[in-house]
């Protein structure tokens, strides 16, 4: 049998560590996976926004623009369309930006599954093993000291 | 309460560190080194390498928040 040298009580200690470590990890790994989601549905409402807003901006440009060319064969005075069309500009330069955003935060996304899924099968495969061994590792120690016990 | 997950991930991520580094002062032997080297180094590189990561896309997270509100 291979003898340990080590105090029984920091293994036990670094086994529980091992064991919270896991578990809180486990909850971590979940919170991330939320917030990565939440971002997601964020982003995703904001577009909604701006596509309405951007939509009913083009409609009151559309209508300025109609009562300026009637203006302009009626030789009445000129309608200014310049407000309906900088909040055109102003809504598809946001929803550009959501878009980008978009685009950006799933490609990240994307990149940092692989590093999950690792670290997930990792918390609920290789390391319950690796508590397992420690805890054989205790057991085994506890032993020798029981048979050394009585002649010490 | 919860706090960002990379940062209560870093903070649980130190306590086992703590745990592991009490653990090694009282234990010198090649058991030891086997359990350092299959399992504790793997662990070790494997929660930094996530971890790392989750702190990299939570700040993209939240500047995207940051950026799209108006």
């Amino acid at each position: 049998m291979t003898r340990i040298h080590a105090d029984i009580d920091a293994l036990k200690e670094l086994h529980h560590a091992l064991v919270r470590f896991r578990c809180a990890q486990r909850d971590m790994v979940d919170q991330g996976d939320d917030r990565i989601e939440a971002t997601r549905a964020s982003l995703e409402a904001k577009a909604g926004r701006w596509q309405s807003r951007l939509e009913q901006a083009r409609a009151e440009l559309g209508a300025c623009q109609f009562r300026a060319a009637q203006a302009a064969a009626g030789e009445d005075r000129p309608v200014d369309c310049s407000g309906y069309a900088g909040a055109v500009s102003e809504a598809e330069e946001r929803l550009e930006r959501i878009r980008l955003w978009q685009y950006r935060v799933d490609q990240e996304a994307s990149e940092f599954r692989g590093i999950a899924i690792r670290f997930r099968n990792l918390l609920e495969i290789d390391l319950p093993r690796t508590e397992g061994h420690l805890l054989a590792l205790i057991a085994s120690l506890d032993g020798a000291r029981r048979v050394q016990a009585p002649g010490s | 309460m919860p706090g960002l997950p990379d940062q209560d991930g870093y903070h649980q991520f130190r306590l086992l560190e703590d745990a592991w580094d009490s653990a090694v002062q009282h234990w010198h032997d090649d058991v030891l080194r086997d359990f350092d080297t299959h399992h504790w180094t793997p662990l070790q590189a494997e929660s930094r390498l996530y971890l790392d990561a989750l702190r990299k896309l939570m700040e993209v997270l939240s500047v995207a928040e940051h950026d799209t509100e108006w």
